[in-house]
């Protein structure tokens, strides 16, 4: 189940996630484990802060010359005895690997958890094709067998119990375990041992791209990226092109900050450096290595509205801090990208039409930006797109209505000031003990989950009258 | 079909459109990385103690098992007795050259069944057959390139009698070095990276770089944390102080 749960209205998915007692749980556990970790590990480590500016003014100079450092990097792979292919959309990335695929005899792949390919639904193309992909991440491997999707970057399965984990292993794998964390992990590493060691296909994200030296990086705590960059005889690294960075001091640098913000570790457990196919000497490694090079509307966003969302890590910190996230979850978000910093990456791939529910499932409470390795404004990026749904007439009518009719007044004072007038008399049937519990007609589901603060007594524009006329005397 | 060029042209008309930048910098690199790595270990070497001891705490936070020795000799000594706490028979671990210490014969003798992985090109039939020995062997032992106190990791560069699986597939790890392998910072590790880096590539080395932290890991069910998903459940550190005989340094 790749594609999508759209059928449903966002307002619908929210909802059943609300109603979700067990998924609620999980989440408010998840995420304040994962925020306390992070912050602990940012605690111990004062330099972090200026590691983070520096990681930002990284990724802004690398966009300022990518074609410069994707240059340098597709020389370096290919000097490397690497092939690099280039992908517009979607559906052009999935007809590489599958030609790969096909020109190798493949029949089956191993992936390391990876974003991009998860973007560009490759499973799905890879089984059409009769290539069995195999996800080996632990989390990716169950939500796999359950044909669920991701609910959290980091930790794909969040949402699942260990009971459910082990009624899904008896179901699909035929073993019969206990609903034991350590006991299902030993499971899991005997079936994906054997599918490791048959796999023609090893196929992975990239956390980063070195130009100057042609390097792909990957960074796992479970040792399946290394698994499936040392032992299956072809490697396909498929890579957004907002990856590339210039240096190996430019990785220090990254990878200094990545996993802190992650997991709060100083350093997830493997960081694998691959330089392109197996070398002469070596007893592991493929004999051939291809990069993927993916767009799939990053290069529109150069010089778009998004473009800031371009040096995003994939971390998860944002999503664990967002309130709308934590309340939520992955799933209701309905795309491959959960959580804040996931609508702008679906408005990026999709369009903005993509997001007119979503561009509004965020407080703009900040706390994303404060959480973010490399500090990306998602609230202005919002705003932003909120604005272009609304000159596009991509948002709802009703919506658009209000909002015009508030900008229209608001360029009116003396219209304002009457209608406050009116509207402190209109509203005394509704307000009680301050607060506004319910509005009447559609104005309703406004208040359905949320209370409106009333007009005030004396509004700001009189009390500011009163002043200047007190300061005057 | 997407070309290089039509890509790139792509990206370049699209930079050209991108409005108002704000001036940026990458990280500054050493302009003579080489030298500089040489210039650092002489520092490093007079205070690897330090260096050892930040290690230690840190490599044992992440889950690992620190043991010092005096002279490489007694390197096999250790490897026997680990295991044989853990009932473990085979072992495979890389050749003398590369580990700085022979530990096979004396593995043999103390009946393990331990096998050197080659220095040479084998060829593919051999490979798959050395495959299928490593991921039956218990335990795996490798040389480190580099040790970096602050997160204590080990640093291990593929080649030529540079077996990867021997610190992916078996269930333990053994990884031995000396303090020429100590670095203290990540920021370090930037500095030798960008040396091993700087010109041509000596033959024997391989296509990979791994960084590792600690047991392998996961947190996937429950965020119970557990060890040994996909790679080692255990990662064993032994320091011999006296040093080791590597025939090539990266
Ligand atoms: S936006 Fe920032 S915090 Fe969110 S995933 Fe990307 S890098 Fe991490």
């Amino acid at each position: 189940m790749s594609e999508p749960d759209l059928a449903t209205p966002f307002r619908e998915r929210a909802g059943q996630a609300l109603d979700d007692r067990f998924l609620q749980e999980a989440l408010t556990i998840a995420t304040t484990k994962f925020i306390t970790l992070r912050r602990e590990a940012f605690d111990a480590f004062p330099q972090g802060e200026a590691l983070r500016d520096q990681a930002r003014a990284i990724k802004e100079a690398t966009l300022q010359r990518l074609d410069h450092w994707l240059e340098m990097l597709i020389d370096n792979v290919e000097r490397r005895g690497g092939h690099v292919h280039y992908a517009t959309g979607a559906d052009e990335a999935r007809r590489i690997v599958l030609d790969i695929a096909r020109r190798t005899g493949a029949r089956m792949a191993v992936k390391s958890k990876s974003m991009a390919t998860e973007e560009i639904h490759l499973n799905d193309a890879l089984e059409a094709a009769g290539v069995t992909p195999v996800e080996t991440d632990l989390g990716e491997y169950i939500i796999q067998l359950a044909h669920e999707r991701p609910s959290h970057i980091i930790a794909p399965a969040i949402h699942k119990t260990k009971g459910q984990v082990a009624e899904l292993f008896r179901r699909e794998l035929n073993r019969d375990a206990a609903p034991d964390p350590e006991v299902l992990t030993q499971i899991a590493r005997a079936e994906l041992r054997q599918k490791f060691l048959q796999a023609d296909l090893g196929i992975t994200g990239a956390n980063f791209g070195v130009a100057e030296t042609g390097t792909v990086v990957l960074v796992t705590n479970e040792g399946n990226g290394r698994m499936v960059t040392s032992l299956p005889r072809v490697h396909v690294a498929v890579m957004g092109v907002e990856k590339v960075i210039p240096s190996m001091t430019d990785l220090a640098v990254f990878l200094a900050i990545l996993a802190r913000s992650a997991t709060g570790q100083k350093l997830s457990v493997y960081t694998s450096l691959v330089n392109g196919p197996r070398r002469g000497g070596e007893l592991e490694g493929p004999e051939e290595f291809h990069l993927v090079l993916l767009d799939n509307g990053r290069i529109r966003q150069i010089a778009g509205p998004l473009r800031e969302a371009l040096s995003c890590l994939r971390c998860g910190a944002c999503l664990n801090v967002c309130p709308v996230y934590r309340q939520i979850g992955g799933h209701a978000y309905g795309y491959t990208y959960p959580g804040p910093i996931g609508i702008l990456l679906t408005a990026m791939l999709n369009g903005p039409g993509s997001v007119k529910d979503l561009a509004h499932a965020s407080s703009l409470c900040g706390a994303c930006v404060d959480a973010c390795p490399v500090r990306i404004d998602i609230p202005r990026m919002l705003i932003e797109l909120r604005r272009e749904l609304d000159e596009q007439r991509i948002a709802p009518w009703p919506e658009r209505v209000v909002f015009g009719a508030f900008a229209w007044l608001l360029q009116r004072p003396a219209l304002y000031r009457l209608s406050a007038r009116l509207g402190r008399l209109l509203q005394r049937p509704l307000a009680r003990n301050g607060r506004i519990r319910r509005l009447p007609l559609f104005f309703g589901s406004w208040t359905r989950t949320r209370d409106l603060p009333p007009i005030a007594a004396r509004t700001f524009h009189e009390r500011w009258a009163e002043l200047e006329r007190e300061a005057r005397r | 079909m997407t070309t290089r060029a039509e890509f790139l042209h792509r990206i370049r008309t699209e930079m050209g459109r991108a409005p108002g930048l704000v001036p940026s910098a990458t990280a500054p690199r050493p302009t003579r990385p080489r030298e500089r790595l040489e210039v650092l270990r002489r520092e490093l070497s007079e205070r690897w103690r330090e260096s050892l001891e930040r290690f230690a705490v840190e490599f044992e936070r992440v889950g690992g098992v620190l043991h010092r020795v005096g002279d490489a000799e007694e390197v096999p000594g250790v490897v026997a007795r680990i295991a044989g706490e853990r009932r473990a028979r085979s072992v495979i671990a890389w050749p003398g050259a590369t580990l700085g210490v022979d530990v096979t014969a004396s593995l043999v003798e103390r009946g393990l069944d331990a096998l050197a992985m080659p220095e040479a090109e084998v060829t593919p039939a051999e490979r798959a057959r050395l495959r299928a020995v490593a991921a039956a062997a218990d335990v795996g032992v490798t040389g480190v390139d580099l040790a970096v106190a602050e997160t204590g990791t080990l640093i291990v560069v593929s080649g030529a009698g540079r077996s990867r699986s021997a610190s992916l597939l078996p269930s333990c790890h053994v990884a031995v070095f000396d303090r020429e392998a100590l670095l203290e910072s990540l920021e370090q590790v930037g500095v030798a990276l960008e040396a091993w880096h700087d010109g041509d590539d000596p033959t024997w080395r391989g296509a990979a770089i791994n960084f590792i932290t600690g047991p392998s890991r996961t947190a996937d069910i429950e965020l119970t944390l557990t060890r040994g998903v996909h790679g080692p459940r255990e990662v064993h550190a032994v320091f011999v102080e006296r040093g080791l005989d590597v025939r090539r340094r990266v």
